[in-house]
């Protein structure tokens, strides 16, 4: 073991990618799936990309003041299969989740096992050639496949967040493997996610959300807005009932279909967010139709609680397969405690 | 071929421990609760222990705004005048 001229990250010499792999293993360094050998070449190729110094510290968790240099992202997004030109998403979303607002330690060590969500927008994600329609949240591309891993192996490898150590999730879900998506920007006349948080248009950026596993919805019945929303919005309500009560960024999925009946009526997404704004609310007794009436009282049974704290709070996503009367609700991990972050990729637009 | 440790590889901020106290009678004690339901009961009984049969001068029972987050620096100042301080995640 030796250390490397320009990276600083402890060498270790193997006789060939297999070996490599098994190193990894051993080490309790991967999520169990075979890994890319992290060389110094492949390293300093994903660095050169992004134009990062090995020692720039891209963000530092808050809470244990940990911080995540570009050249261990760098060696996490090798190891996870990114090539060089996947490497400024990367770390762009560790950026954005290592801001205050975003409670990175708690996303990542609480007992509700959550994981990042990430959502692509701008020119990024068609040379990356990322795939927003067919089976957009499963295995839609090599982007998205790579990107959500490697944030995953940065936290266990860099931040020690693995399961039963720091980790403390009691179920964790599939997302938590990798959660990362494109918007259709190409198949939606929409605004784009990400220009709607403030990013400027023609920019490249990503939104992340502390979030919990999606919630398939379906309705093929009916062309009004305000019914197939009302599906969307049951699931909200399901959600503060059978989850958590707290409000904060839900997001919701809206394949073509749904969206096509929505864009029939004039509805952009901004009408969207108003009608969930107001029809995903509960009262703390509903709370009694689902096992949790110890927490109801004569006095705060009438308490009204919102799913969203005000209309922006709702990240509305077009994205999904052309055909199927489905739609997909992706609930926040802890409701406003924690909140959905957007950055540009390369580039700072709120500075 | 050479492979780079994906590991932080940085020790972590030095941290000293506090000195130990030699017993428990008569002291401020804090109790700190990360605000999940089964942290009452438990410290409860702690409580009551500790004013019982520790004589202590003081039982200081606070709860953190948010069970996912780190204490509030208020609450941390506040408690800095206990010798010993005991937190309980209800989980």
């Amino acid at each position: 073991m030796v250390a490397s001229p320009r990276l600083l990250s402890t060498r270790y010499e193997v006789e060939d990618e297999r070996a490599a792999r098994e190193l990894f293993h051993e080490k309790g360094w991967t999520d169990g799936l075979p890994v890319i050998a992290p060389t110094p070449e492949r390293v300093l190729s994903c660095l050169d990309q992004a134009a990062l110094a090995p020692d720039h510290v891209i963000g530092i968790e808050p809470v244990r003041a940990r911080p995540i240099t570009a050249e261990k992202a760098a060696v996490n997004a090798v190891l996870a299969g990114c090539q060089p030109a996947h490497f400024p998403v990367v770390a762009a979303v560790l950026e954005a989740m290592c801001r205050p607002e975003f409670l990175l330690h708690g996303a990542t060590s609480s007992t509700g096992g959550c994981a990042i969500l990430i959502v692509v927008n701008g020119p990024v994600r068609l040379e990356l050639g990322m795939e927003p329609t067919f089976n957009v949240l499963g295995m839609s591309d090599r982007a998205s496949a790579v990107i959500g891993r490697a944030v995953r192996l940065v936290l266990s490898n860099v931040l020690d967040l693995r399961p039963g150590t720091l980790d403390r999730s009691t179920l964790g879900h599939p997302g938590k493997s990798g959660y990362c998506m494109a918007e259709d920007e190409e198949g939606s006349d929409w605004t784009p996610l990400a220009q709607l948080r403030g990013a400027p248009a023609g920019v490249s950026a990503v939104t992340v959300l502390a979030a919990g596993a999606p919630r398939q919805i379906m309705n093929e019945w009916t062309t009004a807005p305000e019914e197939i929303l009302e599906t969307f919005a049951a699931e909200m309500r399901a959600n503060m009932l059978h989850y958590s009560i707290w409000g904060g960024n839900y997001a919701i999925i809206v394949p073509k279909q749904l969206r096509d009946r929505l864009r029939d009526a004039g509805w952009g997404k901004q009408h969207v967010q108003q009608f969930l704004f107001e029809r995903a609310r509960v009262k703390k007794r509903d709370w009694t139709r689902v096992g949790k009436g110890a927490l109801v009282t004569v006095k705060n049974g009438d308490d009204e609680h919102v799913a969203l704290t005000s209309p922006e709070d709702l990240l509305v996503i077009a994205a999904g397969g052309p055909a199927g009367g489905f739609g997909a609700v992706i609930p926040p991990w802890f409701g406003y405690k924690s909140r959905a972050v957007t950055t540009g990729v390369g580039v700072c637009f709120a500075c | 071929m050479y492979v780079l440790d994906p590991t932080a590889e940085a020790e972590p901020h030095p941290v000293s421990r506090a000195p130990r106290l030699g017993s428990l009678y008569h002291r401020s004690i804090g109790l700190l609760s990360n605000g999940k339901a089964a942290v009452a009961p438990l410290f409860d009984h702690l409580e009551s222990l500790l004013r019982q049969e520790w004589k202590a001068d003081e039982v200081l029972r606070r709860t953190k705004g948010n069970y996912s987050a780190p204490a509030e620096p208020d609450l941390i100042r506040e408690l800095a005048r206990c010798h010993l301080i005991f937190t309980g995640v209800g989980d």
